[in-house]
């Protein structure tokens, strides 16, 4: 694999191609993001507040654009709250009005009271645009690696360890 | 890669390959031939101004977020998509695993060289394209040539040059041209070298001299 080196196209040809795995990756998620309308398409559950629909570790699919109505009572958002940096998957349970300054009150499942002290300091309600998704799909368990990575920071650090390994033996 | 002291694991097929398609552009440039990059140029062209458009994305929407400038991510995404399949199309159909391509030292040929191995078969496949100007127009001729890599590869996988550069010179009419020492009689061919003098010019090639060599016994 090093061999190249002492060619600098051949050498610029394997950073390039290095490079390209990283942007295509990158472009990919960006590109799911543009049809989605949503910053973030793919979110992990990271608490039981869901249960017994979402579990922690679940895979969300997300959905960002009301093409055919609105959000509505029943459906199962992903919102962001104003300097908390951790969005949270909850049950929209209350609408009053429509279009985008209809206000929204969210609930989990598995909780006792509704979201009102989760919300920002002074925030009683959402609306529309504090909403990046509803929830379109699932994926069960597959979310719980990077619970683990974000939990266990030591793992990362094998993880690139192995990765790198299998770089330096498989040579192609 | 092409120097012979280099010792390659002769089981892998990406070695045996890679140090063969590194080869040919050695040989034929100290042959004085004018290489052409047109080809590789045209790739990283492409890639890197692919990945730049990535990394130029990756900046917007790290500093302005998703909302502002989804226009631009849209764009870049559907920009990226086409030079990512345009390169694939070049590599694919335009590159055709091309090693080489360039002017012979009169300028009167072009000549493009692609390589391909099969999977688990070690038979080297070269494909040489060659246009020659003559006094009635562009003359036109391909040549396919199949060669065992045990050809140019000893036992212990160093890369023997002589027999390759033989391969070459006699398979390929314009290098024969000029390098008329290396083209063998044709009644003998290629595959004069055995294994024995395989090594042996091996280790001359080498020139280590105290090398205790083992004789190694192979069946060609």
């Amino acid at each position: 694999m090093l061999s190249g080196l002492g060619n600098p196209r051949q050498a610029a040809a394997q950073l390039m191609n290095f490079g390209l795995i990283l942007s295509t990756a990158f472009m990919m998620w960006k590109g799911l993001s543009v049809i989605t309308d949503s910053p973030s398409p793919i979110v992990v559950v990271l608490s039981g507040s869901m249960e017994p629909a979402f579990q922690r570790g679940d895979l969300l699919l997300l959905w960002n654009r009301n093409v055919l109505s609105e959000t509505s009572v029943g459906e199962v958002v992903v919102y962001n709250v104003k300097d908390k940096d951790i969005p949270i998957v909850h049950r929209v349970v209350r609408k009053f009005g429509t279009g985008p300054d209809a206000k929204l009150l969210t609930k989990g499942d598995n909780n006792l009271s509704d979201d009102t002290e989760l919300y920002a300091r002074g925030q009683d309600y959402l609306v529309r645009k504090d909403i990046i998704g509803s929830v379109v799909g699932y994926l069960p368990f597959v979310g719980y690696v990077t619970i683990l990575l974000s939990e266990h920071p030591w793992l990362k650090t094998v993880m690139l360890g192995i990765m790198g390994l299998v770089v330096v033996l498989q040579r192609e | 890669m092409a120097n012979s002291q280099e010792k390659i694991t002769v089981y892998n097929l990406a070695d045996l390959k890679n140090t063969s398609d590194d080869a040919i552009p050695n040989y034929l440039n100290s042959l004085k031939f004018t290489p052409s990059h047109r080809l590789t140029d045209v790739r990283l062209a492409l890639g890197y101004s692919a990945f730049a458009l990535a990394a130029a994305c990756f900046l917007w929407d790290y500093k302005f977020g998703f909302e502002s400038t989804k226009t631009y991510t849209a764009a870049a995404v559907a920009v990226y998509t086409a030079l990512n399949t345009f390169l694939t199309f070049w590599i694919l159909y335009i590159e055709k695993g091309t090693i080489y391509q360039g002017t012979s030292p009169d300028g009167q040929s072009k000549i493009r060289i692609s390589s391909s191995v099969k999977k688990h078969v070690p038979i080297y496949h070269l494909t040489v394209e060659a246009e020659t100007a003559t006094k009635d127009g562009m003359r036109k001729e391909k040549v396919v040539l199949k060669q065992p890599f045990t050809d140019w590869f000893d036992a212990s996988g160093r890369f023997v040059a002589a027999p390759f550069q033989t391969m070459l010179a006699t398979g390929i009419p314009v290098v024969g041209r000029f390098d008329a020492k290396r083209v063998a009689a044709s009644s003998e061919g290629t595959t004069a070298y055995t294994p024995e003098m395989l090594d042996a010019l091996a280790s001359a090639e080498v020139a280590t001299g105290t090398e205790s060599k083992k004789t190694k016994r192979r069946k060609a």
